[in-house]
C-alpha cells in the first residue's frame, strides 16, 4: 500500500510540474498525434488544449520532427496565425513510454531579444568610450583635456558634480577641474593638506582602487562622521572615486622608480539623492582616469619634447643669426677684397684645376682688353690663345703639381707696347695636398726693368771710366815707390805708402762692383766643366801663399779626390776671397786649412735625380763671428765691423759675390763660428759623377 | 828716347802701345822700361798704330780696345788683314774685360787680354809671361 501511495503522490508531483512548467511540453503517440499538453505548450501554439488534443504537431511546424534518435536537441519553427514564424529549441525524447514520444518546447525569443538588447548597450558604451577618448586625445594641451574629461564624464553619468582632485608630491592635493550642474556649490581650487589624504589612501589608490559609494551616510560606507559633515557641506549623497595613475617617468622627474604613480583622482559627487553606482559606471570612470593618466604621460613628453624643440630653437635662432651675420662680414670682407684687387695695378686672377679662369679683377679689361665674360669658366688656352699658352703651359703645370713659380715675360698689351711682366703662380692647396687651382699675379715690371738696365749701364761705365784714371794713378804710384825716379822723404814714403794701399783698396772695390752687378744681372755665362776640388784649392793655395806668408799665417789643404761641376775660374775666385778674409782675420803664426769633403745627405733636381754635393771648407783660427751676423755678411756691405774695411782693405762685396757664385753653381754657402776661436766658411757644389 | 836711363836693359825688346790715354802711355812707357828695359814706341790711334806696326815691327803690340774713332777691335782686324803685321802679336788692354769676353776676344786672334787697372811695374813680366819671354 505503502509503494502504491509512493507511486500516486509522484505521479501527482509530475502532474504539478507538467501543468506549471514553463516549458512547453506535449505528448505525442506514434503518428506525431499529441496526446496530452500543457498550458506552456497551448499558449506557445495559440490554441486551447481541446483545440490540440489529437491534433498532428506537425500542423503546427514548419518541419516535421525527426525521430531517427532516442534523443534530439534543436531549433524549430513554429507557424504564427500573423507574422514571421517564431523560432524555439527543442528537445525529443523517443519511446519515453511505449508508443509514446515526448516533446518539449522553449521560445527563446525573449532572451534572444534581452541578449541583443544587452549587446546593443554594450556597444553603446564602446561607442560612447571611444566617443569621449577621440575627445580627450584629441587635444595635447593637458588642461584642456582635464576639462575635457570632467565634462564628459559629468554628462555621460549624469553625475552633479564630476572633479579632478591632483596630489602633489608633499602629499597635499587640490581641486584643479570641475564640471557643475548649475545648482550646485562650486568647490574648484580648493586645496587640501596632507592629513585629508594620508600615505596609506594614497598607497591604496596606486594600487588601483574604485571606491563607489552610494550613500555617504549608510554604515557601510565606512566614512568618518567629520567627512560625512565635510561632504554635507558641498551636498554630496553619493560618490564614486577612480584613481588617475601615470605610467610615465620623465627625464626631468625626480622620483627614483619607474612604474605607476598616483597623479590624482577622478570623483563624480551625486548631491540630488544616494545612488548605485553601476559597474558600467565604475568602469567608464575608470577607463576615462587611464585616459587621463595616458594624455597626462604624453602630454608631459610633450611639454618635454616641447621645451626641447623650443630649446633647440633657439639654438638653430641664434645660429642663423650668426650664419647671417658672418656671411654678411663675409660678403663685406669679398667686396673689400674686390674693391682692392681692382684697384690694385696687378693683374690677380684664380685658375682652377682643370685651367679655367673663375675671377679677374679689372685689370685685365685696362691691360688685356678682355672684358670678365671673355675671361671668365674659360680655358686658358682659350683666353690667351695657342702659342702664348705654350708658352706658359710649364708653370702651370707646376703651379698645378703644388709648387709656387715665378716666371718673367714680355707681352704687348693695350697700348701696343712690348712689356716686361712678373708672373706669379700660387697654388690653392686643400686639405689632403690637394690643389684646388691657383692664383696668378702678374705684375708690370717695365720701370724696374729700365731701371735695371740703367743702373747696369751706369755702373758698367763709371766703372769703366774709374778704370783708367785707376791704372794712371795705381801704376804712377808703383813707379815712384821703386825709387828710380828719385828718393823721397821719410814722410813722403808714407804719404806714398797711404796712397798705394787706398788705390790698390779702390781697385778692388771697383772690380768687385763691376763683378757682382754682372753675376746678379745674369750677364755673365758660368762656363761649367769638371774640375778636381784639389786642383781648386791647390791654386788657391799658390796664388794667396805669399800673401798668407806676409802675415805669418799657416796656408794649407786636405786632400780630395772628389770632381765638382764648377767654372774653374770663380771657384777659384770664392775661395780665395774666403781665403783673403780668412788670413785677414787671423792672427800671426795661426794656420788655414781648406778641405772638400763629400756631403752624405742625397739631394733631388727638379727632374727628381739624385744629386750628391762635395762641401767646401775654409777653416781659420780667427777672431770669430758672433752669431746673429752669420746670416748678414753674405749680404752686400754687411761686414761684421764697419771699420774692417777701412782696417783690413776690404770692399764688404767679396761674401756678395761669393753668394751669387756658389748659388750660380746650384750651392749653398753659410758660415760656423766661435768668438776668439775661429770660422769655418762652407760652400757646397755639385759633384760630378 | 828712353825717360830712365839708369835702367840696364835685359832681353831688349821693342814694344808697340795703341792708346789714346796719355796718362796710361806715360805709365806704360815708365813702368816697362824699368822693369824690363824694353822700348815702347806708342800710338794714340788705331790708324797710328797700324803705320807704326808695319814700319817697327814690334814684338808685341799692347791694344786698347775702347778708343774713340777705330776702335781696338777694328784695328786689330786690320792688323790681322795686313800680312806685314799680321804675325805680331797683340795682346788686349781693356777695362771691359771679365771671363766671357775674354774668350770673345782670344776668338778675334788676340794672345791675352790684360785687364785695367793693372799695375804697370809688372806689366812687363804679365807679357813676358803670356809670350814665354824670359826677363
Amino acid at each position: 500500500m505503502a509503494g502504491v501511495k509512493k507511486t500516486t503522490t509522484k505521479k501527482s508531483f509530475f502532474k504539478a510540474v507538467f501543468k506549471h512548467s514553463t516549458v512547453a511540453i506535449a505528448i505525442l503517440d506514434n503518428q506525431d498525434r499529441i496526446v496530452e499538453i500543457n498550458s506552456a505548450a497551448c499558449k506557445l501554439f495559440g490554441k486551447s488544449k481541446s483545440k490540440l488534443i489529437g491534433k498532428s504537431i506537425g500542423k503546427f511546424l514548419m518541419s516535421p520532427l525527426n525521430w531517427q534518435h532516442p534523443q534530439a536537441t534543436g531549433q524549430i519553427e513554429i507557424k504564427q496565425l500573423k507574422g514571421e514564424p517564431k523560432t524555439v529549441e527543442y528537445s525529443q525524447v523517443r519511446e519515453l513510454q511505449p508508443k509514446h514520444n515526448l516533446l518539449m518546447l522553449r521560445d527563446t525569443t525573449d532572451f534572444q531579444r534581452q541578449a541583443a538588447a544587452e549587446l546593443d548597450l554594450y556597444y553603446q558604451r564602446v561607442e560612447l568610450f571611444a566617443e569621449v577618448t577621440l575627445k580627450i586625445r584629441q587635444s595635447l594641451q593637458l588642461q584642456e583635456i582635464l576639462q575635457t574629461a570632467v565634462t564628459e564624464v559629468q554628462q555621460i553619468l549624469q553625475a552633479d558634480r564630476v572633479l579632478i582632485y591632483q596630489v602633489f608630491a608633499n602629499g597635499t592635493g587640490m581641486l584643479i577641474k570641475e564640471a557643475l550642474l548649475p545648482d550646485f556649490k562650486s568647490i574648484l581650487g580648493m586645496k587640501f593638506p596632507e592629513e585629508v589624504f594620508p600615505a596609506d589612501y594614497r598607497q591604496l589608490y596606486t594600487r588601483g582602487r574604485v571606491r563607489a559609494i552610494s550613500d555617504v551616510r549608510a554604515k557601510d560606507a565606512g566614512l568618518a562622521e567629520c567627512l560625512i559633515e565635510f561632504l554635507d557641506e558641498w551636498m554630496v549623497k553619493a560618490k564614486l572615486v577612480v584613481p588617475i595613475l601615470q605610467n610615465f617617468k620623465s627625464p626631468n622627474s625626480k622620483s627614483q622608480t619607474d612604474g605607476e604613480h598616483l597623479w590624482g583622482l577622478l570623483i563624480a559627487h551625486q548631491c540630488q539623492a544616494p545612488r548605485e553606482w553601476t559597474e558600467f559606471e565604475q568602469e567608464l570612470m575608470q577607463q576615462l582616469a587611464d585616459q587621463i593618466g595616458i594624455a597626462l604621460s604624453q602630454a608631459e613628453l610633450l611639454e618635454n619634447l616641447e621645451e626641447v624643440v623650443a630649446e633647440r630653437t633657439a639654438k638653430l635662432r641664434q645660429e642663423i643669426n650668426e650664419r647671417i651675420k658672418a656671411e654678411a662680414a663675409l660678403r663685406h670682407s669679398e667686396e673689400q677684397l674686390r674693391l682692392i684687387a681692382n684697384g690694385l695695378p696687378v693683374l690677380i686672377a684664380y685658375v682652377d684645376c682643370q685651367q679655367h679662369y673663375r675671377f679677374n679683377n679689372q685689370a685685365y679689361q685696362t691691360w688685356l682688353g678682355l672684358a670678365p665674360s671673355q675671361i671668365r669658366d674659360r680655358h686658358l688656352a682659350m683666353v690667351h690663345g695657342q702659342d702664348e699658352y705654350q708658352q706658359i703651359s710649364q708653370y702651370v703645370t707646376t703651379a698645378l703639381k703644388g709648387e709656387t713659380v715665378t716666371y718673367e715675360r714680355d707681352l704687348v698689351l693695350q697700348d701696343s707696347c712690348v712689356h716686361s711682366l712678373s708672373v706669379t703662380y700660387i697654388p690653392h692647396i686643400q686639405a689632403q695636398n690637394t690643389v684646388q687651382g691657383f692664383f696668378a699675379l702678374t705684375s708690370d715690371i717695365s720701370d724696374l726693368k729700365a731701371i735695371e738696365r740703367m743702373k747696369d749701364e751706369f755702373i758698367s761705365v763709371v766703372s769703366h771710366e774709374l778704370r783708367t784714371p785707376l791704372t794712371s794713378i795705381h801704376s804712377s804710384l808703383k813707379i815712384l815707390a821703386t825709387g828710380k825716379l828719385g828718393s823721397l822723404s821719410s814722410q813722403g814714403e808714407r804719404m806714398l805708402k797711404i796712397a798705394d794701399e787706398q788705390t790698390e783698396r779702390l781697385v778692388h772695390l771697383v772690380n768687385n762692383v763691376l763683378d757682382l752687378q754682372r753675376i746678379q744681372s745674369g750677364k755673365i755665362t758660368m762656363n761649367k766643366q769638371g774640375c778636381q776640388a784639389k786642383d781648386l784649392m791647390v791654386e788657391t793655395v799658390q796664388t794667396m801663399k805669399t800673401f798668407s806668408q806676409d802675415r805669418g799665417i799657416k796656408l794649407s789643404f786636405k786632400p780630395s779626390k772628389f770632381v765638382v761641376w764648377a767654372d774653374r775660374d770663380y771657384i777659384i775666385q770664392t775661395l780665395t776671397n774666403l781665403v783673403s778674409n780668412a788670413i785677414k782675420f787671423s792672427p800671426s803664426n795661426s794656420s788655414i786649412i781648406l778641405s772638400a769633403e763629400i756631403d752624405s745627405q742625397h739631394n733631388y733636381d727638379s727632374k727628381n735625380k739624385s744629386i750628391s754635393y762635395v762641401t767646401f771648407a775654409v777653416q781659420d783660427r780667427g777672431q770669430g763671428i758672433p752669431q746673429d751676423r752669420l746670416e748678414t755678411i753674405f749680404e752686400r756691405f754687411q761686414e761684421v765691423d764697419s771699420s774692417d774695411s777701412r782696417k783690413k782693405g776690404g770692399t764688404g762685396l767679396g761674401l756678395a759675390i761669393c753668394r751669387q757664385i756658389v748659388e750660380g753653381h746650384g750651392g749653398q754657402i753659410w758660415a760656423e763660428s766661435c768668438l776668439e776661436k775661429g770660422s769655418t766658411f762652407y760652400f757646397t757644389l755639385p759633384e760630378l759623377i | 828716347m828712353p825717360l830712365v836711363s839708369s835702367v840696364i836693359p835685359m832681353t831688349n825688346k821693342n814694344i808697340l802701345l795703341i792708346d789714346d790715354e796719355e796718362t796710361i802711355q806715360a805709365v806704360v812707357q815708365v813702368g816697362i822700361e824699368i822693369e824690363a828695359g824694353w822700348q815702347v814706341a806708342i800710338a794714340s790711334s788705331g790708324f797710328i798704330g797700324i803705320d807704326l806696326a808695319q814700319q817697327q815691327q814690334p814684338d808685341v803690340i799692347l791694344l786698347d780696345v775702347m778708343m774713340p774713332g777705330m776702335d781696338g777691335i777694328e784695328t786689330l782686324s786690320q792688323l790681322k788683314n795686313n800680312e806685314k803685321t799680321s804675325s805680331i802679336p797683340v795682346i788686349f788692354l781693356t777695362a771691359k774685360a771679365q771671363a766671357n769676353e775674354k774668350n770673345q776676344f782670344q776668338s778675334l786672334g788676340v794672345v791675352d787680354v790684360i785687364t785695367k787697372p793693372f799695375n804697370s811695374m809688372t806689366l812687363a813680366s804679365q807679357i813676358a809671361k803670356i809670350l814665354g819671354w824670359e826677363i
